[in-house]
């Protein structure tokens, strides 16, 4: 017994749009994911936490809440800069003269080296970057990888869902045994696996710099997912009476999987990429964390973890916090816009 | 599940000799003359053509023989054996909490469905699930064992019982912390579509309380979700949580497959892929029997 | 006889976040002791839901208004504590659904399911509860019914579930039965033993009835007050014997008209709004044309399925074996039977949607079956088809303008998409559709407009054949009447042939000129309607017409 409510003529997206502004955590989510868009915008523009990997601080630098306390590491750093009287090294050392001319030449030469903060808005790492800085284009990183991969892995498990489930028959065979076999290995071993070939194979110099090989992995070990789902969907939808009436007027093959059932199923796609979006991220934070992600050069929210394990021991905290604040705010919002859309296009309530 | 091993086997070999490094120049390390590494690319029949490199990596897998890690010159199959008694000493006890915390507390929340209580809850599970593992272990490992002296900070011994009590509860109970909330989650869902089957109707307009419903009705229904669930979980009950086994320097099998892939150890890598994927359709196909029991509709073919 | 439940003023909507609509609008009517209330509407008509009412066994969503009152045995139902609720329900009022595949739970046995009721209710142990189990079963006609206890749901064939529900419901001897379509689900020639089950077991336990349907025919046999409701208020209410012989309101009268009578062959079927408007009926018989050279001819038709039970090993069954018919520009050939007899794969097979194992098809001369989907092509301009299911034939993701246009793309027609736009709309007023309806989603429509569509985008291409499977099936029986009369002007008009299916043997027998009876992937029986109908040869013709709703039990 469904209530079935009769709606003013709209089609379904400005249906889906109305419905996501009325229901409040939907609404807010929305807001938030968008602002950490214009965020990651700006960081990838370079408007934002540009000089990211520039040691703008001291070492350990306190946030700035925080106040003065004593940075004993920043302390450490000065006292080993102080000199003293060198000894006499002349009957020894063949080079023992030049050395005060050198020094002199030295001396003569002067790098300006910037004056070292003390404090920063949200503390520093060790080498004195900016946490801020690395917390925002740590942002951009972490969530560029998670959304290219699931972008990745939604068009591979779409296309060969779509095919296994409109076909049947052989393609269906070739590709449940080929989903069967990605299935049988577990997914950290075969990302271990890639990780390991990708890293000392012939290819390693092609992904060296740059996200790509951490995308790959994910999205060659994550599209088993979208493939079931897909699957099923054309399963259901290639013996429905609308796919039969196009075959009927004589539409073909690939006009019935993409023009007319794709448009019937992409709710259920929406919805399990957004799944993707946040278990990516999550995994590209735990393989950067372990050196397997992103290249050195690189931020993401996974390398800041990993420095925070040592940090944390000498009470450097602020590290960990950022890393752990942004990305809980933008997964927690991500998650519920998820469920708010897949609330919102449930054809049961609608 | 023939077909299927013959594909696990072929998509590792061949991942491994066109993507991966050439065998012979990561054994040998960075300087080794041209002698060297020829003569352990006979060594390990490398300059024998694919097909037969494929006939002996076949034979490999048959006579459990893998030959030795290139790093520690430990036999293969050695290290796979000793490894797995502490992986499963952390894992099966996750496993058996998770399942049996997370069926009452979703049943909970699936009879307290839409008001405040499920609502929270959900709340509490979605922020929870948004923080990182990684980040529960550290703080947990910095703050229960570190700071507070509850459980050591690291640890492992040679006795069975001690490792139980003394070395496993803090990874037991963060990793058990860690999944109950997507657990939950998930088993609500299965809780609640149950609920809108017609045979629910049936069931109330019997006179049947709601809670006697959820136990008596819905519950049995949903347990084949859940069996689903639970085959999913159990191929990664014997790989480990690599992490836990890292952060906690428990001698597993995860800690052991980190180790090889960052020294390239690929006998190790691949053996532990291979045996796993076949433990993997072990799995599913008693999940397949356990359906029957629990579903009479499902026939076998 | 008294009142032995009265809902009074019923009023119930149903709300989500923002809106609330009301569906059910001041009902009131009366169930009597030891007699049958008939609750009679089409789909939207809030009959369901008033029911269900009486039960608080609306979904989440309801709600209730508080000047709303159900009222028994000096109580009022709606606003009981929900533990009264419980201890009535099951023992003093009990309920069968339409479906009852899916009302039953899959995991346990039946037995385990009625036992259940029985233990609820009364102190029986498990051992004397399944004893009373079994001879329930054997009161509402399970044959074998000690071992058919040990049984699950999905073992059982429609009927017996049913009888299984039935059995559930009475076994705390109830007063008032709630029976929400019980036989709607079920294959014709179970229906009428189900409807007499239920007759025989009211009369026995001297309980009240309340019978849900959509068909006023089905419960003239079996009612003794009848309500019929519309939109959510009652049009109606009364013996059967008033309402069958006098009907006051409009739309009574439409119901009952409106089947095609099993007598005659008038030109139009009467609709609803020829009652509303009173508007004259049109009874002068309907003119066929005479038989001539046949457009498309069957021969053998033949589909076997393979299964595979195993890696290896494959199970054959056989949808269709040796159907064969032709049919004649102008004129309709009608298959029946039952859901299972092959009638649709029949269907599918000469419109080369599903591959025939067997057989010949031949459209004016040209063996369609063994044609290459390319040369397929050009053939599916003249032959088209118009499936049951108008929820499901449209794409929901397009407007009507896009579905009607693109057959005419496909196969050229109309120089530019303008003209095939403009075109649409002299379709959808052929149709008897406002042209406003291009722009719009087919979520917008009812089933009735939905199928008109339909029919709309298969003349799109000018065909010469028109299969019609099921057509009017799914439609209320007020829209069937407008959707078979627009069927008949098309046919005149366009001369155009059809193949027409039909589980209902007064719709096929109207719309036919040949009538082909199926059963098994069989044809047991053909020939004219009235020689099917006044003499029929096979025992299962006899059987299905038997089944056939004749209104009031003494004859309409």
């Amino acid at each position: 017994m469904a209530a079935i409510l009769d709606l003013t003529p709209e089609n379904a997206w400005s249906a889906l749009w109305r419905r996501l502004r009325e229901d409040r955590a939907g609404a807010v989510s929305l807001g938030i994911v968008a602002a950490y868009l214009f965020m990651i915008l700006f960081a990838a523009a370079g408007i934002l936490a540009r000089g990211w990997s520039q040691e703008v601080g001291v070492p350990y630098a306190n946030p700035g809440f925080l106040g003065e306390r004593p940075n004993l590491e920043a302390a450490l750093r000065k006292k080993t800069e102080r000199k003293g009287v060198a000894p006499d090294l002349s009957k020894v050392d063949p080079l023992a003269p030049k050395y005060s001319e050198w020094e002199r030449r030295t001396q003569a030469l002067r790098t300006v080296e910037p004056e070292r903060a003390m404090t920063l808005p949200w503390g520093g790492d060790r080498w004195g970057h900016d946490v801020l800085a690395k917390a925002i284009k740590g942002s951009q990183v972490s969530i560029a990888v998670g959304v290219a991969a699931a972008l990745c892995a939604s068009v591979i498990g779409t296309l060969l869902g779509a095919f296994a489930g409109f076909y049947g028959r052989w393609v269906n065979d070739v590709l449940e045994w080929l989903y069967n076999v990605f299935t049988s290995i577990p997914s950290i071993l075969l990302i271990f696996s890639l990780a390991a070939v990708l890293r000392s194979g012939p290819f390693a110099n092609w992904f060296a710099s740059g996200i790509w090989t951490v995308v790959i992995i994910l999205a060659v070990t994550g599209w088993t997912g979208m493939y079931r789902l897909v699957r099923a969907e054309y399963m259901k939808h290639r013996s429905r009476e609308y796919v039969l009436a196009a075959q009927a007027i004589g539409a073909s093959a690939t006009s019935r999987m993409f023009v007319h059932i794709l448009p019937n199923v992409s709710h259920v796609i929406l919805v399990q990429l957004s799944l993707l979006v946040v278990a990516f991220i999550k995994v590209e934070v735990i393989l950067s964390f372990l050196g397997l992600g992103v290249p050195v050069d690189m931020v993401s929210w996974g390398t800041m973890l990993s420095e925070a394990q040592t940090e944390l021991v000498i009470g450097k905290w602020w590290q960990l916090a950022a890393a752990t604040v942004f990305m809980a705010i933008f997964l927690t919002a991500f998650s519920m816009l998820t469920d708010s859309l897949r609330d919102a296009l449930d054809p049961k309530l609608r | 599940m023939v077909p299927t091993l013959a594909g696990v086997i072929l998509l590792v070999f061949l991942l491994f000799k066109f993507f991966g490094g050439d065998p012979s120049q990561i054994l040998a390390g960075q300087v080794a003359s041209a002698e060297q590494i020829d003569a352990i690319r006979r060594e390990l029949g490398l300059d024998r053509p694919w097909y037969v490199q494929l006939g002996i990596f076949l034979r490999e897998i048959l006579t459990f023989d893998f030959g030795k890690s290139w790093m520690t010159r430990e036999q293969v199959s050695d290290i796979f054996l000793t490894r797995l008694p502490a992986t499963l000493t952390i894992t099966v006890p996750i496993l058996l909490l998770e399942v049996a915390l997370a069926i009452p507390i979703a049943m909970l929340v699936a009879y307290y469905r839409g008001r405040l209580l499920d609502r929270v809850i959900m709340a509490v599970c979605v922020a929870a699930m948004s923080i990182s593992f990684l980040v529960y272990i550290i703080v947990g490992q910095y703050l229960l064992g570190f700071e507070l002296g509850w459980f050591p900070v690291q640890g492992w011994s040679d006795d069975f019982w001690r490792n139980l009590v003394v070395y496993a509860p803090l990874p037991v109970l963060l990793a058990t912390l860690v999944s109950l909330a997507p657990q939950t989650r998930l088993y609500r869902s299965f809780f609640l579509d149950e609920t809108k089957n017609d045979y629910v109707r049936t069931a109330r307009a019997k006179g049947l309380s709601e809670p006697a419903i959820l136990r008596r009705h819905v519950l049995p229904n949903a347990l084949v979700p859940v069996l689903t669930n639970v085959s999913l979980l159990l191929p990664g009950v014997f790989v480990g949580s690599f992490l836990l086994e890292i952060f906690f320097s428990i001698p597993g099998l995860g800690r052991e497959i980190y180790i090889a892939v960052n020294r390239s150890d690929y006998p190790v890598i691949q053996a532990f892929t291979v045996y796993l994927a076949v433990l993997t359709m072990f799995i599913n196909l008693g999940a397949d029997i356990l359906y029957r029991v629990v579903d009479p509709r499902i026939q076998l073919r | 006889m008294s009142a032995l439940l009265s809902v009074r003023d019923l009023t119930v909507s149903f709300v989500t976040r923002r809106t609330s609509l009301e569906v059910v609008h001041g009902v009131s009517f009366e169930v009597r002791e030891n007699a049958t209330l008939a609750l009679v509407g089409e789909s939207g008509s809030g009959k369901t839901v008033s029911a269900m009412s009486i039960l608080r066994l609306l979904p989440e969503n309801a709600v209730v208004d508080p000047a709303s009152r159900v009222d028994y045995a000096g109580e009022n139902l709606l606003t009981v504590s929900s533990a009264r609720m419980r201890a009535l329900r099951g023992r003093e009022i009990s309920a069968v659904f339409q479906e009852p595949m899916s009302s039953l739970n899959p995991v346990l046995t039946v037995g385990e399911q009625v036992a259940e009721v029985l233990r609820l209710h009364r102190r029986l142990s498990v051992r004397n509860a399944l004893e009373r189990a079994a001879e329930l079963f054997d009161e509402v006609g399970i044959p074998e019914p000690r071992a058919r206890l040990r049984a699950y749901p999905h073992e059982l064939s429609g009927g017996q579930q049913q009888r299984v529900m039935i059995a559930m419901a009475i076994a705390n001897e109830p007063k008032l039965l709630i029976a929400d379509e019980p036989t709607t689900a079920l294959d014709v020639t179970v229906q009428r033993q189900v409807l007499e089950l239920i007759a025989r077991l009211r009369s026995r336990h001297r309980m009240s009835v309340l019978f849900i349907s959509h068909d006023l025919g089905l419960v003239g046999e079996l009612a003794d007050d009848v309500v019929v409701m519309r939109d959510g208020v009652v049009r109606e209410s009364g013996p059967v014997e008033r309402i069958f012989r006098a009907p006051q309101d409009a739309y009574t009268r439409a119901l009952l008209a409106c089947r095609p009578p099993l007598d005659s062959r008038p030109r139009r079927l009467p609709v609803i709004d020829d009652f509303m408007r009173s508007a004259h009926l049109n009874t002068a018989p309907l003119e066929r044309p005479a038989p001539g050279a046949p457009v498309v001819e069957a021969k053998h038709l033949r589909k076997e399925f393979r299964l595979r039970t195993g890696l290896f090993r494959a199970k054959s069954l056989v949808a269709v074996s040796d159907v064969s018919f032709d049919v004649a520009r102008g004129r309709t050939v009608g298959l029946v039977g039952e859901s299972g007899s092959g009638k649709t794969t029949v269907a599918m097979m000469v419109m080369r949607l599903v591959e025939a194992s067997g057989g010949e098809a031949r459209l004016e001369g040209t063996e369609l079956l063994g044609l290459t989907a390319a040369q397929m092509l050009a053939f599916r301009r003249r032959i088209q088809i118009v499936f049951q299911n108008p929820y499901a034939s449209l794409n929901p993701r397009r407007s009507i303008g896009r579905t009607l246009a693109e057959p005419m793309r496909i196969h050229g027609l109309g120089a530019s998409e303008a003209e095939r736009y403009e075109r649409a709309r002299t379709l959808l007023d052929r149709v008897g559709l406002p042209r406003e309806a291009m722009e719009r989603y087919p979520h917008e429509f009812s089933g009735g407009q939905r199928q008109r569509i339909a029919i709309a985008r298969a003349l799109a291409v000018e065909p010469e054949v028109l299969i019609c499977d099921e057509p009017v099936s799914a439609l209320d029986v007020s829209v069937q009447a407008t959707v078979l009369n627009l069927l008949l002007d098309l046919q005149e008009s366009l001369g155009l042939a059809y193949v027409f299916i039909s589980h209902d043997l007064a719709v096929v027998k109207y719309m036919a000129d040949e009538v082909l009876v199926m059963r098994a992937g069989e044809v047991v029986e053909r020939g004219t309607p009235e020689a099917i109908f006044r003499a029929p040869q096979h025992e299962y013709t006899r059987n299905l017409l038997a089944a056939i709703p004749r209104g009031l039990r003494s004859g309409n």
